[in-house]
């Protein structure tokens, strides 16, 4: 009864006129960002956080909300219709995209369209009735248990998203290293700064964000130069009733599958999918098509891709942790506002809280009409030519970078971040974990210290507590797991060397 | 590596304190030698597998990084309508095909948005 209440609560605050405007604003503009080729949802955030500074509070989080879950839509349509994949939509390339060679474009965006409403409705309902509760398990956690958490949430994205543990700990490390840039909160000393002024306050997030996905994301999209043709097949939308019945049962498995990874650290869309996949290609009545371009090798991943999103946010909003780059840049967003999430801000900001849980149902309305019966719209952004998209992408990342201080030096510093960012990417770095590394830097080391502190400078504090002693079990556990696989796989690696006869080896 | 060494090194220079008064050298040093020794990992690791070349565009980001410079530089010493036209003519140097027409075009919608950002939204940018 009282999650209901509060979510009138909320939807009292996301239907007023500006929030219901900033909701719809956020849709559009993140799906039409998230059409365009390169730009997945974690850089469509960088780009257009600094449309966000001069709106208030309340709206400016929806609206990036909004951004954020528009932002998963459009990739869905550009992965089905032209098979443009990013990390969110890597699997709709699959069964997606075979519909459009069969011709059924149509039917398999009205099924990415409605199981995505219905994978974010279980997803809000999911959230709406857990945030709260961990929330109120978060006041257990002292500074120990939030390092043991981090470094979890460490890695966990480590491995999700680069899939080698060493390389992405590594970029988290850097990231940390990043964060210390600045000035030191507790004795006040200038470190690492060059005896730059404009470095006191640290690196901006704006910078590092748009240096490293949007800056490298589109010199990523020069190099390929490939000129991708505009879609111009033929779109029927409506389904027949055979068809509509086969979606909602792959929805729904899609939906428990994605509520439940995006709680997770290191979870979200893009793991999300690939599980929702992999169990209908086990259990859907149809799973021996699965693959061949059928409505249950799209529906259970575009439900789970979206609950996932939506869930994500139950970590940062009750505990105050991110568990993934692109809720790092939600933290950041929440910090630029003047927001601390964490299990005080459901106490203190109620109607932040449920307007921005009820604002998702209510975007979830808005991509369900934005995506289904205008999606042929949406297509003719594909007519626009990347030489001329590009400039004006690069004209929002400077303009985003100069307006959250209002000074040029940011610019130099995205630059800079611009050639690291494309760097990684070529050496197949991944920067999601070394923007999570940055932003969870500051409150890793501010947590380190008061643990050491209370604990006078005894690290047993941290396998004393049970929180953060079976989180750090958990860690060594999976590290020794990552040895044992690694010489497994060394020794498998040898043994048919070793079985080839010298002189063929010699040949 | 260099990393870890560039901030391990330059972190020695701050008070380090001891663990239960750290100082705002500890943590930096302490993170930089995880960073070094995962490096490390990393160094070793790569003799156990092949080597694969490595794709890189040196004229792409070398202009698009640059047009960002500029685009900085002349906002500050002109205007930044100044800085909007030249950081479209040099960027566009990265394109597929170069077009001084299109390259107007694309600068007039970009000026006219940005007169948009700051007599309708309120943005504070230095046009002119």
């Amino acid at each position: 009864m009282e999650v209901l209440h509060n979510l009138a609560f909320g939807f009292s605050h996301a239907l007023t006129m500006n929030n219901l405007m900033y909701c719809a604003i956020g849709c559009t503009v993140g799906t039409l960002v998230g059409l365009l080729p390169g730009l997945g949802p974690l850089a469509t955030i960088s780009i257009l956080l600094p449309l966000t500074y001069s709106i208030p509070t309340g709206g400016a989080l929806i609206m990036l909300a909004g951004i954020y879950y528009g932002a998963q839509y459009g990739d869905s349509v550009s992965a089905i219709t032209m098979k443009i994949p990013h990390a969110s939509s890597i699997v709709a390339c699959i069964d997606g995209y075979a519909m459009t060679l069969k011709g059924q474009t149509g039917l398999a965006l009205f099924t990415a369209g409605v199981s995505s409403f219905i994978g974010g409705t279980v997803a809000i309902i999911v959230l709406a009735w857990f945030a709260p509760m961990l929330g109120e398990v978060a006041f257990l956690f002292g500074p120990a248990d939030y390092c043991a958490l981090m470094m979890v949430g460490f890695v966990c994205v480590s491995f999700v998203t680069t899939g080698s543990l060493l390389n992405g700990l590594s970029m988290c490390m850097i990231g940390v290293l990043l964060g210390q840039i600045g000035t030191d909160v507790n004795s006040g000393v200038q470190r690492f700064t060059m005896d730059l002024p404009f470095l006191a306050d640290g690196i901006g997030v704006v910078s590092i964000a748009l240096g490293c996905f949007g800056i490298a994301e589109i010199t990523k999209n020069l190099d390929a130069r490939t000129e991708r043709s505009p879609f111009n097949g033929k779109i029927n939308l409506m389904p027949t009733w055979s068809e509509f019945k086969r979606i909602i049962p792959s929805a729904l498995r899609g939906s428990a599958v994605g509520s439940f990874l995006g709680i997770l650290p290191g979870g979200g869309p893009t793991i999300a999918q690939f599980v929702a996949y992999a169990l209908d290609k086990k259990v859907s009545k149809y799973k021996h098509l699965i693959g061949t371009g059928v409505i249950e090798g799209v529906a259970g991943q575009a439900a789970a891709d979206e609950a996932a999103a939506r869930t994500s946010f139950i970590p940062l909003m009750s505990i105050g942790i991110p568990e993934n780059a692109v809720m790092a840049l939600m933290l950041a967003a929440f910090i630029i506002k003047g927001i601390q999430p964490g299990p005080n801000m459901i106490a203190n900001h109620p109607d932040l809280f449920w307007g921005l849980v009820a604002s998702m149902w209510v975007g979830n309305v808005f991509l369900l009409v934005l995506n289904v019966p205008l999606v042929r719209y949406w297509l003719s952004v594909f007519k626009i030519p990347y030489n001329v998209l590009f400039p004006c992408i690069l004209f929002f990342c400077c303009i985003g970078t100069y307006s959250l201080n209002n000074n040029m030096d940011d610019i130099f510093v995205t630059a800079v971040f611009g050639f690291i960012g494309y760097m990684f990417m070529r050496l197949d770095l991944d920067a999601a974990p070394l923007m999570l590394g940055f932003i969870l830097g500051p409150m890793l080391e501010e947590n380190f210290r008061r643990a050491l502190l209370l604990s006078r400078g005894s690290f047993g504090i941290f396998v004393q507590r049970p929180i953060s002693g079976s989180l750090f079990g958990l860690i060594a556990l999976f590290l020794v797991w990552q040895v044992v696989i690694f010489f497994l796989k060394s020794r498998k690696n040898k043994i048919p060397m070793l079985a080839i006869p010298p002189h063929e080896a010699e040949a | 590596m260099a990393i870890s060494l560039l901030f391990g090194l330059s972190s020695m220079r701050y008070q380090t304190g001891d663990f239960s008064r750290a100082g705002p050298g500890l943590f930096p040093a302490l993170v930089s030698s995880m960073l070094f020794a995962i490096a490390l990992s990393i160094v070793v690791r790569s003799r156990f597998v092949p080597k694969i070349p490595l794709d890189l565009h040196v004229k792409n980001i070398v202009v698009i990084i640059g047009s960002l410079c500029a685009f900085a530089a002349v906002s500050m010493v002109v205007n930044m309508i100044a800085g909007i036209v030249l950081m479209t003519f040099l960027a566009t140097l990265a394109g597929s095909n170069y077009s001084w027409k299109r390259n107007i075009k694309i600068s007039i919608g970009l000026v006219l948005m940005a007169f948009f950002l700051v007599h309708i939204l309120g943005m504070n940018l230095p046009l002119y």
